[in-house]
Formats: structure tokens, sequence, C-alpha cells
């Protein structure tokens, strides 16, 4: 079976699926597009940080798309299939990426792919309706109006909730912290669900993981670590009730800015450069949300920079396949979100993917320190990257992983490592520190870049 | 510094039993802590001081262990290992793990760590991975620098002594039987058969008098091992009246026109009590024994292939399989290649026994006469993998068979689909493991051509297969 219009349309899920994507058949939107044979696929940039990758298969029809959509195919699959019955020569012919490839591995063949429904859909009918919806003008103006008056009752009731939080602190100082690591769940839930109804939802979920936090921590670490984290929380709430608009504090006791925002924000930091995907890190979080990270660093010229491209997605929509590669290099500009030490990004723009391999940059001789620099700019971070000196990995008699540096500086890892990092030679690791454990997200060692799924 | 320990380890403690800690809050900190919200103030200098301040530390002093060792080929190239990832974790249908690592051994790769390392009871491995197995199973003994000796048996470890064996086998058999005669008591019974294993290689009758040692020996493994390779140098140790009740279960008679040959003909019994019998007796008798029992010289007894049902005929090709000589098994492949009539997926209780040497002599014959869609070829062919020509190829019923089930794949509605095609993963699975680096780019193309996508998955294999060539060596 061909690619038609008319088999878009047949397996779109409904109108309203084709009227989206129609939005996105600007060839803007879609950084990358290639083909070989009946294959087709492009990246479509989406409202997250990680850009959606999309896959089809036009001989045999099936989509997939890494997007947390549940309506299939989704909008960037029907986008990516019309544009290509629009113009082939728009999709550049190539090798097929491994990405596409590991698709075609696990994928299901379900009758052709199409989710028939009912009621009659079409392109052109799609197409007028985007034109259609041309902004209106004093709409515009009441929603900007109604937007401004929200954020000021967000920022009363927010302010309460942060005293709030700050005597529910001294309480459980005042009640002891045995008793508090003893109900940790029950007292950690309660607050967190004020919070929430204050509208301080970063700040609730944040609070709402601790206890996760904490516990995967041996009991002698815990109470150093709730010291750190209720600290923490104190001079978060200060810095942010001192300056509101501050838009670093704002991301983490409210909500963070889209990703337009970002872009549309003149005093975001812009860095062009090489970037190197060192590995993706996805959590299911206790709201129900699934936070996926990707974190990038720089391997071109300039300062050693790490980068995390952030999405949050309901875990509802299933498990989602990564928007990168690890190992994957690319030029491209990053926006940052407004931060004293930015780290958080989108990427504003991106170049083709390059083959030749890079060195990292060179590590300092003291990650630590670089750490508790980094900690007095922002010291309720609950973790930060570290680029980590040569080193061994050492499992003790317990089994449990720690990091060794050749100057004789330890971590312990969070996670079981891979059983190469053991007998591997680090001369460089990229990792995440939270003070009381070390997640490896990549090596480059004797035998190459070596990955630390977690 | 100590000052500020012994005031957070006063402050920590206070705050664990409930009680105010501001008055053991450090001087330095007194005009930040005053007022309302002092103890909320204390806990924000004191958890940033406990994160920047205390470096960790194990508790034990740790080694690292030994760094893992480079082994002798170099790595398949980074480009196929994304491929071979995949491959190895595929979870449907039977597991490609052991062919893989023979096809990429065979190729002249190795391995990267990082996709696959040998666990600690990988004993199939092959030889070029021995280091590893050293690694994994923690042993970290250095081999000697010189040869393998009775002297210094113990200095290596237990991989590299088995390797260094076998090489010492295939040079000097006798010095490596008396090795392994003054050593294996040493082993455990299970290391112990790993050892006997290695006379294979090479056997003669030299090394009856080792084995016939081994008659008494502790484990039962070790004791019929032994036996077969007595057997197969005609010193069989089963019984005379069980060859001879086997004999009168078959049947021996002549085949050909011009040229009369012996054959031996397995007909089905009376009743499945008498077939269950010569079943066991099959695996009873050697077979000099049963030669003599029909009063036939082994040769005489091969001169044709068997013929009869096929359950006796599998049963008789295991039998030659274990105890025949090498003479025997080289005959009576022979002749299942010849004998169109014979059924020749049987040919397969012959593989573990063939040399690389023989595979590849036997592999162009062996595949025109595979009805198994390349089955039997892939048993018997091991690890010697990798080798055949598209012209070999191309000659097997298998493929024909692989050309109809593409185009039934192609033209199937989903439901006969489902049943076709793991029929057709699997069959370019094992052709994708025979065939060499020309022939497997050959066979990408003229599946594409009929209709596969090049990204099918099921042609990664032959994909891996295609790019693991001299060109690609660093």
């Amino acid at each position: 079976m061909a690619l038609t219009r008319g088999a878009i349309e047949a397996m779109a899920p409904d109108q309203s699926a084709l009227a989206a994507a129609s939005k996105l058949l600007q060839p803007a939107k879609w950084p990358a597009r290639g083909r070989s044979g009946g294959l087709i696929w492009g990246e479509c940039q989406g409202s997250g940080a990680n850009p959606y990758r999309v896959v089809a298969d036009t001989a045999d029809p099936g989509s997939k798309c890494t997007c947390p959509s549940r309506k299939f195919p989704c909008k960037h699959a029907l986008a990516l299939m019309w544009m290509f019955v629009e113009d082939e020569s728009a999709f550049k012919a190539g090798d097929v990426p491994d990405w596409v490839n590991d698709w075609m591995g696990r994928r299901r063949k379900s009758g052709g792919g199409a989710a028939q429904s009912g009621g009659a859909k079409s392109l052109d009918a799609a197409r007028a309706e985007a034109a259609e919806s041309a902004p209106d003008p004093e709409a515009e103006v009441r929603r900007k109006a109604a937007s401004e008056k929200r954020a000021q009752d967000t920022r009363r009731s927010v302010l309460a909730a942060t005293e709030e939080l700050e005597i529910w602190i001294a309480d459980q100082l005042r009640t002891g912290l045995t008793s508090f690591l003893g109900d940790l769940g029950g007292r950690c839930r309660r607050i967190a669900a004020r919070l929430v109804d204050a509208k301080a939802n970063a700040l609730a979920s944040r609070v709402d993981e601790m206890p996760s936090r904490l516990l995967s921590l041996s009991a002698e670490e815990r109470v150093d670590a709730a010291i750190q984290e209720l600290g923490k929380l104190v001079l978060l709430v200060r810095a942010w009730r001192a300056n509101p608009d501050e838009p670093e504090l704002r991301r983490e006791v409210i909500a963070s800015e889209t990703r337009d925002d970002v872009l549309a924000n003149a005093e975001s930091l812009r860095v062009t450069s090489r970037w190197e995907v060192l590995g993706e890190r996805i959590a299911t979080r206790r709201d129900g949300l699934v936070s996926q990270t990707t974190w990038l660093m720089n391997v071109g010229p300039g300062p050693q920079r790490f980068a995390m491209l952030l999405d949050f997605f309901p875990a509802s929509a299933g498990r989602r396949a990564g928007a990168f590669v690890a190992g994957e290099r690319f030029s491209a500009e990053l926006a940052f979100y407004p931060a004293k030490a930015p780290l958080r990004a989108v990427i504003a723009s991106r170049g083709d993917p390059e083959k030749a391999s890079a060195d990292w940059p060179t590590a300092g001789d003291d990650p630590f320190a670089d750490h508790a620099e980094q900690m007095l700019v922002a010291p309720w971070r609950i973790d930060a990257p570290l680029l980590l000196p040569e080193g061994r990995i050492c499992a003790d008699a317990a089994g449990r992983a720690w990091w060794r540096s050749n100057s004789d500086m330890w971590a312990p890892l969070r996670d079981v490592p891979p059983a190469l990092a053991l007998g591997a030679s680090i001369e460089s690791a990229a990792g995440i520190w939270d003070g009381a454990r070390l997640s490896l997200i990549a090596a480059q060692t004797n035998w190459g870049t070596l990955g630390f799924d977690a | 510094m100590r000052d500020i320990d012994s005031s957070l380890a006063r402050i920590r403690n206070a705050w664990m039993a409930g009680r105010s800690a501001l008055e053991h809050c450090p001087v330095a900190w007194r005009d930040g802590t005053s007022g309302d919200g002092g103890e909320c103030a204390l806990i924000a200098l004191t958890g940033h001081a406990t994160a920047v301040l205390f470096r960790p530390a194990p508790p034990a002093p740790i080694a690292p262990r030994p760094l893992l060792p480079a082994l002798a080929f170099p790595t398949v190239p980074e480009g196929a290992r994304p491929r071979l990832r995949r491959l190895l974790a595929r979870k449907n249908g039977a597991s490609l793990e052991r062919s893989l690592i023979d096809l990429v051994t065979a190729r002249g790769f190795a391995m990267h760590p990082a996709d696959w390392m040998p666990s600690p009871r990988d004993d199939w491995a092959p030889d070029l991975y021995a280091p590893w197995l050293d690694w994994v199973r923690a042993e970290s003994k250095a081999a000697p620098a010189s040869d393998l000796t009775l002297e210094n048996y113990d200095q290596w470890s237990w991989a590299e002594r088995r390797v260094e064996l076998a090489a010492l086998r295939q040079r000097d058999p006798a010095a490596a039987r008396a090795i392994i005669a003054a050593k294996a008591a040493t082993e455990a019974a299970e290391r112990r058969v790993k050892l006997i294993e290695i006379l294979e290689n090479n056997l003669s009758a030299d090394d009856a008098e080792f084995l016939a040692t081994l008659a008494k020996d502790r484990s039962e493994r070790v004791q019929a091992l032994a036996s077969a390779y007595l057997a197969r140098l005609g010193r069989h140790s089963d019984s005379d009246a069980l060859a001879k009740e086997l004999a009168e279960m078959l049947e021996v008679g002549k085949v050909g026109l011009v040229t009369r040959r012996t054959q031996l003909v397995i007909k089905p019994l009376k009743n499945a009590t008498q077939n269950t019998r010569r079943r066991e007796l099959f695996k009873l008798v050697s077979f000099s024994n049963l030669a003599q029992a029909l009063g036939l010289s082994e040769q005489q007894l091969l001169e044709s292939a068997p013929a009869g049902v096929e359950d006796g005929i599998a049963e008789f090709v295991q039998m030659i399989g274990a105890t025949g000589s090498d003479e025997a098994r080289r005959l009576l492949l022979d002749r299942m290649v010849h004998d169109t009539d014979f059924p020749f997926a049987h040919a397969r209780w012959l593989g573990p026994r063939l040399t690389p040497t023989e595979r590849r002599a036997v592999l162009s014959p062996v595949l025109v006469r595979d009805p198994n869609l390349f089955e039997t070829t892939v048993v018997l062919m091991g690890s010697t993998l990798g080798e055949a020509p598209i012209s070999a190829l191309e000659k097997s019923p298998g493929y024909a068979a692989l050309e109809s089930s593409i185009a039934s794949v192609l033209e199937a509605d989903d439901k006969t689909r489902t049943t076709i095609e793991p029929m057709l993963e699997s069959t370019l699975n094992r052709v994708a493991l025979l065939a060499d680096a020309r022939a497997a780019a050959e066979l990408i193309s003229r599946v594409t051509s009929r209709g596969l996508s090049p990204a099918d998955p099921r042609l990664e294999l032959l994909h891996l297969n295609a790019a693991l060539t001299q060109e690609t060596k660093p």
C-alpha cells in the first residue's frame, strides 16, 4: 500500500489531529528529514526541550514518534507523511540512522498501523482550518490581563505557603529529626499537598520527592542528608521571598517558563558550540509525571559547560524512546534558562550530526571544590553536574561502588556500574553529585566512551 | 576545623532529639541566626556547611581491580556495535549470543566489553576470551613467560591453562596427556571433564592406558567421557551380550546393481517396548562392538548410508557421533552427503566432532543436501562460520525456500504473515551466519530487490556480517 493523501486521511485518528499536523508543515520546524527505501524520518522541534524523532514506513504503513501523545498516529507522524506525499524531494536520501533501526527492531505490525475511526477527515479542510485561526488582538489583551491577575494571586498564596513551610521545618526540628525520619512519607506528603493548594507546584514536587531521595541512603547518612535538604528549602524560600521575580527562583518555587519564553528572553544565555550527548535520565515522579533529562556537554572551544534538556510527560503516556543516542555530537545554539549558574536549556538551532570524535574538556583537579563554588552561587540546588578527572571505579567489600580519583578523592556511586567500569581506566567522567551520591552519566575510558544507564 | 566539627555534631544531636540547637551555634554564625526563624537559619547554614566541608571516603581502604586485559583481536568496528547490541538484546526466537560471538571471532574481531563480556561460567567462549574469563572470575594469576609444563601448571589461571593445554595437545599430544594425567585428579569434576575433553583432539591408542584409569573416576561424567573415547579407539567396555541383542534388532542387506554394498537396515520393531529397548541399546553399545556383533568390519557396515525408520537412523548416527572412530564418522558423513535418499537432518549429530578443516571441506556439498533452511549446515559448521560464498549458498534448497518465503510474506495477509515471518527471520539469521562478507552484502541486495526494506530488522545479522571485513579493521 503506497502512501497517498487518502491513506493519511484514513489513518488519522480524527480531524483535529490533521488540523494540528497542518500547523507543523513548515520546513523550519523540521531541522532534519531523511529517507531510505520506503522509510522516512525526521526530527520536529515541539514545545519541549528535546526534539521529537518521527519515523514512518511508507511501504508498509506504520509510524512512531517520541512525543507523549496518546493519539496514534500523532500529529508529528501525520505531518511527516503529509510533507512526504506533497514533496518527496525535501527528504534527503541517506543511511538509515540507528534510532530508526531500533524502531524497526521493536515494531509491532498491526495491519497497516492505521487507527481507523469514524467521521470524514480531510487534509484540505485541516489546512483551511489552520489558515483561518488567526489571532484576535482584543482577546489577546484580555488573556494577558487575566494572566497578570492570576500571577499576582499566585504570588500572594505562595508567599503564605513559603512561610508555612518554614514553620513546618521548625516543627520538624522541634519534634526531632528521628521522629521526622520515622514518618518521612506522611509528613512530606501533607506539606506538599498544602504547597500544591497554594500553587507552589515546583516546591511541592521537590518536597514530595524528598523521602525517596533520603530513603535511597543508608540509615546513618539520612540525618545529615535531611539537614541538608531542609536547609536548602529554607535558603530557597527566603531567597524567593527576597526576590520573587527572579526567574530562577520562580522556576524552583512555582513553575518554569515555557520554551518560547526562554527563546524570547533577551537575557537568556546563548551558547553556540559543539555538543556531545552524554546520556539520558528518565525518572517517574510521585506526582505521576515522568521527567526526561538529556545531558549535554560542550566539546567545542570555550569553557567546559554542561546543559540539561528537561521535559516532563505523563507516566500514563507509556515508555518513551529517547530523543538522542548517547555519544551523538552536533553543533547547536542553546538558549539557557536564566540562572546564576545556567544549566537547563533548550535548543535554539541545531546543525547536522557530526561523525568526528571529539576530546572532552580537561577536568579540574578538584571537582568537589568546583561543586562547592557552584553551591555558593545557588545553594538551594539539590545536585549539580561534575566533570571528574582521571581515576578508577572500585567496589568495596559490601559491593558498593566508588569513584576514586588518581589524587585519592572518593565519591560513592548511586547505581551499580556496568561490569566493565571496574576494569577500565577512567580518563574523565561526567556525573551528578548531590553531596551524598554520584550518579555517573558517561565516562571516557581506555575502552572508549562508557555509558552508565540508570 | 575541629571547632566546627564538634559544633555540627552537637547541633545534629540536638535536632535528632528534638532540642533547640541554637546554643551550639558557632560564634561566626550567631548574627545570622538571631531573631525569629533562628532555628531555620541555623539549619540552612548547617546543611550547607555539611555539604561543602566534608569529603566522602570509604570506611576501609579499597584497591581497584586489575584493568580488563586487551585481547589479541581488535574490537568490532564502532559502526557495527549498535547492530551487535540490538542482536544480543533480541528477545524473540532463539538466543543468537553464541553464534554471534563465534561469527565475530571467526572474522578476527573481539567483542567490545561494554557490549558483551563472558559470565564466569561461560567456558564455551572462544579461547580468545580466556583473559576476560580470568578477569570476571577474579583469577589474577599472571601467566608464566614459558610454555605450560607440569611444574608450572598451578601458576596458570584455569582459562589460560585450558587454552595452553589445547595448543600443546595439537603440537605434542603426549606431553599434553602427561600433564592432564598428572593433574586431572586435582581438579573438581566439572573441570576434570573439560581437561579430558582436550584429549579428543589427536585422540590415539597412546591415550588408551590413561583413559582406562578413569573407569573408576568419582564423576560419572568423566567415566562416560573416557569410555566413549576408548570406544572410538576400538576398546569397548560395553558388554558383548548387549551388542548381540542390538544386532538381532537390525538387518544387514545389500544395495547397488553393479557394486554390491552392505547396508544397515533399521526396520520398525513389533511393539513400542522393543523400540524403546533398541533406543537404549544404541546408547549403551559402541559402534565397533556392534560391527563385531554383526560380523562385519566398521568399513563394511558403512559401505552405504543406513536405511529404515527415521528414529532408528538418528540413534545410529548418534552412536557413531559418540563412539565411532574418526574414520567411521568420516565414512558415515560421506555416505550421508552422497545418498540423496538419506534424511540429511540426522547428519547434525556428527557436527561436534568435525574439525574446522573437515567443516570447510564439506561446506558446499552439505549446503546442497541441507533440506532444513540451512539449519543442519549451521549445526555442522559449529564455530566455523561466515565462510560460505554466494555460489555455494544459492545452490542450497534453503536459498530457494528463502526467496519463496519473502514473496509469501510480502503477499500474505496479517494472519498468514505471523506464521511465515518467524520462519523467514530464522532462515535469514542462519544464512547470515554462514555467508562470507561478500555473500552477505549480495544477499542484502537480492532480498531488498525482492521487496524487503533495507532497514528490516531481519536483515540485521546480514548487515553485521557484511560489515565485519578485514577492511574495517583498525
